[in-house]
């Protein structure tokens, strides 16, 4: 591996390196001793996937003995500003997949971490050191680990590693260090409770990265929704038509996916489609079956909206000499469309927040990011800030239906309710009387 | 109308908050283990103890051992086809770990894996998390882990003949499943930086995934995808990835006591051989 490592020089010198590569493993004398396996980051951007210089994070680098070679020692060393002061370090040693123990020494000393063995490492033991708490370099960049080992001739390189990305320290990571140093914070987060649900370090990076996923939940519902009202109109219709076919259709169609639970429906698509080999890229699949599912509650919602105009408008449309098809366009529906307004209103609630469940097949929408963030941190307090992402939406729409449906219940009333407001405030202004008096001429069709 | 619903979410969330104060305080636990021999080199501070087990123990439930765990993780643990009881290697585990402490068990019903070490920490659900959970530092910062019990190492899985290899998905079109919170997805958020990681909530999900093409590949415990590729029959293990870590028992910080005598119970079943049988019954042979 140490040699094919070389090649990843840059510019002109590619060629050179890969001819001087191929010259060296041809050439068994200048084997290591110690071949350099892997060095990698774990990645510490909150929320993120990067390796941010100057911030602790878990270095684990990984090497193997060669034939015949006996390692007593090994020493890392990171390139200028990086550091292993403080780090903790657990060494393990497999022989293939078999851990064997080792007695070792660890002394991390600025840039250098020295691993002495008490016994050395004989030949096919993979050496495997994972530093907890050392940081990169703050100025980020590729970071090559070097270092030395020493074996039964004496001391001698190692290969360098395969470069590590690291980038340096965001305005996001130091607002989230400069909260970790708050004493304010420190005692709000000594509360169980409150560290657990409302951790503010989490609530800042949980809303810088929850964004993307919060969109994707938008997106879907808001293209799901009018394929969904379109099919359940053409649903809701179908079940009041006068074909039996039609009906049978519409019945099992609204009946199986209102009878079954969504998430069933998200697997069976999900899991089922591509082994029928059709793929199909996974948010339009997401949009899909929201769609699919919103669109049996609304067929229900728009048949009951059209069943509740009551029968005189039929036959009025019928005395005007209107067939049916256009009975249905001018007349009922556009009434119908008032009435159901805030059903369908709240259950465009529930098919926004049904997208959480597409995160269990992986779209990457809102839950996604925030179990993610969860799953990393071991906190709760991502959840709550999607919570608080869904409220966003929800609140104003739950306002907008109670609103409306107070408005409707004004207007039924203003016209129901005529006789007893004249009792009680007869002295009610004369605007008002006109105006009730108005709507009692058109309420007595 | 708006104001009532809002004062409404203010009291229910309210109540929430309460009931889990109230939840956390129950997890609290006063009694004191003595630090005597350390087992293994991996062990935490807390030694064994001595005798004290069945009656000087705080648990949840007095003389019963509540355990913790993501029932979808054969064969270390999972529910009965046709009764829905836990069973596997860690269950086994947790019975005879029991019965050393003069405890009954009790499984409480299957969370996901990522939410175990914080229900440990709040304390007041369950006394131990045994869920083939690798003993890491970041674990420990939060709840103390038992003397290791297994070793394990992680897998690759990809789709049989897909060519797929660890380098091949190191690719920014390709998808790796794990499952959330696990030394799996560790490994691949540090060693496949490239590609898009996708944690979910079990390991089925993420085989199911792979093996209708949704995505590309899983990390996993090795244990785990050896078992279960005799029933995935059309993928394999591309890579076996030695890390050598350790499964340990998560057990929450304020019961010492506990922690001690468990890592006695795992002391004495090694010396017994009823780990040995526990591990030949799931394993075919002693670890």
């Amino acid at each position: 591996m140490g040699h094919t490592d070389r090649r990843r020089q840059r510019g002109l010198l590619v060629t050179l390196c890969a001819v001087v590569c191929a010259f060296v493993m041809l050439a068994p004398s200048t084997a290591w001793g110690l071949t350099t396996s892997k060095a990698t980051a774990r990645p510490n951007e909150e929320g993120g996937s990067s390796v941010i210089g100057g911030l602790p994070t878990r270095l684990t680098w990984e090497g193997t003995v060669d034939d015949g070679e006996e390692v007593t020692a090994v020493t890392l060393r990171l390139p200028e500003g990086g550091s292993f002061d403080g780090a903790s370090t657990k060494v393990t040693v497999l022989q293939g997949l078999t851990r064997s123990e080792l007695a070792t020494e660890v002394a991390p000393e600025g840039p250098q971490l020295k691993v002495t063995f008490v016994d050395p490492a004989t030949q096919g033991l993979l050496l495997r050191l994972e530093v907890e708490g050392m940081k990169f370099p703050a100025k980020g960049g590729d970071v090559v680990v070097e270092g030395t080992y020493v074996n039964q001739d004496g001391e001698k390189p190692l290969a360098a590693s395969k470069p590590i990305a690291t980038i340096a320290n965001t305005p996001l990571q130091s607002l989230l260090a400069s909260l970790d140093a708050n004493p304010v914070v420190k005692a709000w987060n000594s509360s169980q409770f409150l560290g657990m649900f409302f951790k503010p370090q989490l609530l800042v990076t949980a809303f810088a990265t929850l964004v993307p996923g919060w969109f994707l939940c938008l997106v879907i519902v808001l293209v799901a929704y009018p394929i969904a009202i379109l099919l359940g109109l053409v649903f809701a219709l179908m079940k009041i038509s006068r074909h039996r076919v039609l009906r049978a259709i519409a019945i099992v169609y609204i009946n199986i996916l209102r009878g079954t639970p969504l998430f069933l429906q998200i697997y069976i698509m999900f899991f089922g489609l591509p082994m029928m080999n059709i793929n199909i890229d996974n948010n339009v699949l997401g949009v899909i079956v929201i769609a699919i599912n919103a669109s049996a509650y609304l067929a229900e919602i728009f048949r009951a909206g059209i069943e509740s105009i009551p029968p005189g408008q039929y036959e009025a449309a019928a005395s005007l000499g209107m067939g049916h098809m256009m009975t249905m366009l001018n007349i009922i529906l556009p009434q119908t469309v008032r009435r159901v307004m805030p059903t369908v209103t709240s259950d465009f609630i529930t098919s926004y927040k049904d997208t959480s469940l597409l995160s269990s097949v992986g779209v990457m929408e809102l839950m996604m990011f925030a179990k993610n963030l969860t799953s990393v941190s071991g906190n709760m307090t991502p959840y709550v800030a999607a919570a608080i992402f869904y409220l966003i939406v929800t609140l104003p729409l739950i306002k907008v239906v109670t609103t409306v449906e107070k408005r409707m219940a004004k207007s039924e009333r203003g016209g129901g309710a005529r006789p007893k407001v004249k009792a009680k405030d007869v002295a009610a202004a004369e605007a008002e009387q006109d105006d009730i008096a108005l709507g009692g001429v058109v309420d007595a069709q | 109308m708006s104001t009532i619903s809002r004062r409404q979410f203010l009291q229910g969330g309210t109540l929430l908050a309460g009931a889990l104060a109230l939840s956390a305080c129950g997890g609290g636990s006063g009694a004191e283990g003595n630090s005597a021999e350390s087992t293994d080199q991996a062990a935490t501070n807390e030694g064994s103890t001595t005798q004290e087990a069945a009656g000087g123990l705080t648990t949840v439930e007095a003389g019963k051992l509540t355990c913790i765990s993501n029932l979808f993780f054969p064969p270390f643990e999972s529910m009965n086809e046709s009764t829905g009881d836990p069973e596997g290697f860690d269950i086994d585990v947790s019975k005879s770990l029991a019965e050393h402490m003069g405890l009954e068990v009790n499984w409480l019903p299957s969370q996901d894996f990522d939410t175990l070490v914080p229900t440990i920490k709040n304390g007041g659900k369950a006394d131990i998390a045994i869920a083939g959970m690798t003993i890491t530092d970041k674990r420990k910062e939060e709840v103390d882990m038992s003397d290791p019990y297994v070793d394990s190492n992680q897998s690759l899985v990809v789709k049989l003949d897909s060519g797929e290899t660890a380098s091949s998905l190191d690719s920014k079109d390709k998808t790796i499943a794990v499952q959330a919170g696990t030394t799996g997805q560790d490994w691949a958020n540090e060693n496949l930086t490239s590609a898009t990681i996708k944690p979910l909530s079990t390991i089925i999900e993420a085989l199911n995934g792979v093996q209708t093409g949704l995505y590309n590949a899983v990390v996993c415990d090795l244990p785990v995808s050896r078992y279960q590729l005799k029933t995935y029959t059309d993928l394999e293990i591309v890579e076996e990835i030695p890390t050598g870590e350790q499964y340990g028992i998560a057990v929450s910080k304020d019961n010492p006591a506990l922690l001690a005598a468990i890592n006695k119970a795992l002391a004495d079943m090694k010396d017994d051989g009823s780990m040995a049988a526990i591990e030949s019954e799931w394993f075919g042979s002693a670890l």
